[in-house]
């Protein structure tokens, strides 16, 4: 079993297809991941689940993985104890889940942007790249910044969910640098598809950081460490105060536009 | 049946088993400054610049028997009565200088479960609000018996 525990989920799962379904009993989306290098030792302790249920966990995995033998559970070191109850954050870590709410407002006006979309009308082609530009400077530059130039650091680059996360998001620029490419050629659909895997591809990302990794990390932060990030961040908000305040702007009007259009259209 | 106020109720522990499961040798102590009470304290003292501050109620030292590895370590302290200790309008002054003066890192307040613990909380939530520049603040409660009740983040 223990071999077992250093190896990447998606490999594991991929030679017992079975484990993957197992996880989604117990509520670890390893199935969706788009990326998947975690080992299941570190998947077992991110996620924090009361004793008994590791153990149940664990037991049923090596089930699996060795059927007919009764097999020796291990137990997952971890620093802290199972937390109880609803999530509560550090100020850092409430920082970047505030900002993720704001993301997700746009997240949830992209299926109404994207109905009738033609990006060859200059207002649509105006809204999407609107939209982009809240992508870049506010989600990208502004709050990925925060994360990957100070919150992973801090944790160090070679953890297998630091780089999880930040394939993820490689993974979003890429649909983020699609979507202009589809605009400037004039392809809606392509616009269409980019936008609506980026938006599908966040959801799943944002739901992650703030139920499994933030958490995580602040069971290993130090107190310390709580007030140096608390720092930096406050450091960023004030190098990008201007961006913050304008997209958040932008996001308001967006769901006013919205809002505004579905009222005129019911009457 | 008592009624009075919980802070002073009278209780027993001398019949609760304690396992004596101690590294051999003393445990050290993490105090790195002296004075400790908030009164005689100066909120701008060198040990307090961008420092961890911990500021314990009197009694939770007693009553927590890892307070000094697992707490005090890597901190700067002050000490304070709610319930005892007179000219307490000057904490509140202390507690904001060092958020603003002596620009602390973080600060921990650390209560016991009674009541009237509680009113250190209060006035170093006050002072951390009010202050100019702002720090997490987390807090803290220790059971009478030494347990962790409640650590939280404000």
């Amino acid at each position: 079993m223990e071999q077992y525990l250093n190896r990447g989920i998606k490999e594991i799962i991929g030679e017992f297809p079975e484990t993957g379904r197992i996880l989604d009993e117990f509520n670890i989306g390893c199935t969706a991941c788009s990326v998947g290098t975690c080992l299941l030792k570190d998947i077992v302790e991110v996620h924090n689940l009361p004793y008994e249920e590791e153990h149940a966990l664990m037991l049923r995995i090596g089930r699996v993985i060795y059927p007919g033998v009764e097999v020796e559970v291990p137990r997952i070191e971890r620093k802290t104890q199972p937390a109880s109850g609803a999530i509560k954050y550090s100020p850092p870590m409430k920082t970047l889940v505030d900002e993720h709410n704001v993301i997700k407002r746009l997240l949830a006006l992209i299926p109404r942007l994207l109905e009738g979309l033609a990006v060859t009308r200059e207002d649509d082609r105006q809204l999407v790249l609107g939209a982009v530009d809240f992508i870049r400077s506010y989600a990208d530059r502004f709050h990925h910044a925060k994360e990957e130039d100070i919150l992973f650091r801090e944790f160090g680059e070679d953890l297998e969910i630091v780089k999880s996360m930040h394939e993820e998001h490689r993974i979003g620029r890429g649909h983020v640098k699609a979507v202009i490419e589809a605009v400037e050629s004039g392809d809606t659909a392509a616009v269409k598809e980019h936008l609506t895997a980026y938006g599908e591809l966040l959801t799943g990302h944002i739901r992650k950081e703030d139920e499994i990794l933030y958490p995580w990390m602040d069971r290993n932060l130090s107190t310390a460490q709580v007030g140096e990030l608390f720092r930096k961040f406050a450091e960023t908000d004030e190098r990008f105060r201007e961006t913050a305040s304008r997209q958040t702007e932008f996001i308001r009007s967006l769901e006013k536009q919205f809002t505004c259009e579905e009222v005129t259209n019911h009457v | 049946m008592f009624s009075g106020c919980p802070g002073s109720k009278t209780a027993d522990f001398r019949t609760k088993e304690v396992q004596d499961d101690a590294p051999a040798g003393k445990v050290q102590s993490q105090l790195r400054q002296w004075p400790v009470q908030l009164h005689l304290v100066s909120p701008v003292a060198p040990y307090y610049e961008g420092a961890d501050v911990l500021l314990t109620a009197d009694c939770v030292a007693y009553a927590l028997g890892s307070y000094h590895t697992d707490y005090l370590k890597g901190k700067s302290l002050a000490i304070a009565c709610p319930k005892l200790d007179s000219g307490q309008e000057i904490y509140y002054e202390k507690i904001k200088s060092w958020i603003e003066d002596a620009k602390i890192n973080t600060l921990t307040i650390m209560i016991m479960q009674v009541p009237c613990c509680s009113g250190l909380l209060k006035v170093a939530q006050k002072a951390a609000n009010d202050a100019s520049r702002k720090v997490p603040v987390k807090y803290t409660v220790v059971g009478i018996q030494g347990e962790i009740l409640q650590e939280e983040w404000l």
